[in-house]
């Protein structure tokens, strides 16, 4: 087991070694014009240099805090509110309908109407954000409401368990993997929206770094800004990912 | 003796109080008459086993001894007292136990589940835990998830977190039917003597036959459709029972002839 899982891992850094590579290559040979693309080489000097000149640093942390705040947001809304229907069985029969119209619905189609009403403002894209990783995480909570084995109900009531005891020590663990694995999923999307809003409204992030450096045609810089967004996004990935297999230790049990 | 009224109410020994009593209980679910009727007295202390084919009523009976169900008519009464919602002095042994243990919860964790809802102090939690891990002879499995616990070890730990409940009575519907046959007879023994210990009451629903008569001080057939009693049988064998010895009493013989003539015919 441990073996077959080094020998992935060394396979998976082969695959991106070898990209980067062939990425190197093209452009050495210009199969492109480096203005459009340029080496790994210039994309990491451009990604130090942004670095040391302290300006990237400050676009990473704007995306990183819109990112957040919009998340942690969407979260705690997500989770009351998914605790609320999926709890219980009315709320669950008059909400879900309307909750799965909404659901498909691009959040991109919403950006106008937030733009109309707060402006080209921290506030709208705090709105988009968190209002687009909403979703998983409502949907998950309401699963994993509603998806309570009505037995652990029983015990609690013959243990004569107050309310919030219920829905801390029963309720909420048990929806745990399915809150988790909405927490996961509007991760990605929170990261997306903070980028659409910092190039829409113009805030202080990544977003707007790589829309300048783009209409600038400084291709260096712009693939610096992109190759931070792959590592935001895959770094926050594995701290979700790290959260949940020590909250849920219970289920590799199972397994 | 001037006044031998007085005298006769005060010498006669007060009628020994039904722990729990069925008077006259029924049950309408879905507009279904499920239960009608049963009278029913248990006395404190005692075994009492319930048989009776599959869905004349058994789970739905003990149900309202724990106070899960109201009765549509008639009273279910605990020590004298109207049972309007479960109580804590009345523990529920489910047989499902990989449903009725929380998963996210270690041995230990389960049992503290129970210790903390009766508000036992955090301090005193892990010594009261150890103890009843050793009384169900799950010591030393303390750290295990439920999954990672055979279903008798399963059945243990929920009887363990019963038990943390300090009960008067254990409710248990066929606790020991999905168990294959070893198992089950050293659950069987390990509960009498855990009973024998805590002297607390036992309703105890079981499809085997045999196991309510090695298990019971008094046994009762229940009848279908309406679930009521059809057969009660006082189980006088020898106590501490013993698997081999029981079993094969001339009296533990009689007795389950009896009880399958009955269940045959309620067939
Ligand atoms: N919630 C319910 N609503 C309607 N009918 C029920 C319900 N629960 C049980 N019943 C019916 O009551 C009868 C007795 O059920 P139960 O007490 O579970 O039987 P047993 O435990 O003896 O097998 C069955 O016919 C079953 O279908
Ligand atoms: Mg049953």
């Amino acid at each position: 087991m441990r073996w077959s899982v080094l020998g992935w891992r060394l396979a998976s850094f082969a695959v991106a070694a070898g990209i980067i590579a062939l990425w190197q290559l093209a452009a050495n040979q210009r199969l492109i014009s480096p203005v459009f693309l340029p080496g790994p080489d210039r994309a990491w000097a451009s990604l130090m240099r942004g670095f040391t000149s302290g300006d990237l640093l400050t676009k990473l942390m704007g995306t990183l805090t819109h990112m957040a705040y919009g998340w942690l947001l969407a979260s705690i809304a997500g989770v009351a509110l998914g605790a609320m229907i999926g709890s219980s069985k009315a709320m669950r029969i008059y909400v879900a309908p309307t909750l799965e119209l909404l659901r498909p619905l691009p959040v991109s189609a919403i950006i106008p109407v937030a733009i109309a009403a707060l402006g080209l403002s921290q506030g709208m894209a705090l709105f988009v954000i968190a209002f687009g990783s909403l979703w998983p995480m409502l949907l998950g909570t309401v699963h994993g409401f509603a998806a309570v084995e009505p037995r652990l109900y029983e015990v609690a009531r013959v243990l004569h368990m107050s309310r919030l005891a219920v829905i801390f020590k029963i309720a909420l663990p048990s929806a745990a993997p399915d809150i988790l694995a909405g927490m996961r999923l509007s991760l990605t999307v929170a990261l997306i929206l903070a980028v659409v809003c910092e190039m829409l409204a113009g805030l202080d992030g990544l977003g707007q770094w790589v829309l300048l450096s783009a209409r600038s045609f400084r291709s260096a810089d712009l693939f610096a800004g992109v190759m931070l967004l792959g590592v935001i996004g895959y770094v926050t990935a594995l701290a979700m990912g790290a959260a949940e297999s020590r909250l849920l230790r219970w289920q590799a049990a199972r397994r | 003796m001037a006044e031998p009224a007085l005298a006769l109410v005060q010498s006669s020994p007060s009628p020994a109080r039904a722990q729990i009593a069925f008077d006259n209980v029924a049950l309408m679910l879905g507009g279904k008459a499920i239960i009608n009727t049963i009278s029913l007295d248990v006395a404190a202390g005692e075994i009492l086993c319930v048989v009776g084919a599959s869905g004349c009523g058994k789970t739905t009976a003990l149900r309202l001894a724990a106070g899960l169900y109201q009765p549509t008519g008639g009273s279910v009464r605990f020590e004298g007292e109207a049972m309007r919602a479960p109580r804590r002095e009345i523990a529920v042994v489910f047989q499902d136990y990989g449903k009725a243990l929380l998963p996210w919860r270690t041995a230990a964790g389960n049992i503290s589940l129970a210790l903390e809802t009766i508000g036992m102090p955090s301090a005193q939690r892990e010594a009261r835990i150890t103890e009843l891990l050793a009384k169900v002879g799950l010591a030393g499995h303390a750290a295990k998830y439920p999954t990672e616990m055979s279903g008798g070890m399963q059945q243990r730990l929920q009887i363990a977190r019963c038990l943390a409940q300090d009960p008067k009575v254990l409710l248990m519907d066929e606790p020991f039917g999905a168990l294959d046959a070893m198992t089950r007879q050293g659950l069987q023994d390990e509960m009498l003597a855990l009973v024998a210990s805590t002297g607390a009451t036992v309703v105890f629903v079981t499809h085997d036959l045999e196991e309510a008569i090695y298990l019971g001080d008094r046994v009762i057939g229940l009848l279908p459709h309406p679930g009521r009693v059809g057969l009660e049988l006082k189980i006088d064998l020898p106590r501490p029972r013993d698997q081999l010895a029981t079993r094969e009493h001339p009296e533990f013989l009689r007795l389950r002839r009896a009880l399958f003539d009955f269940i045959k015919a309620s067939e």
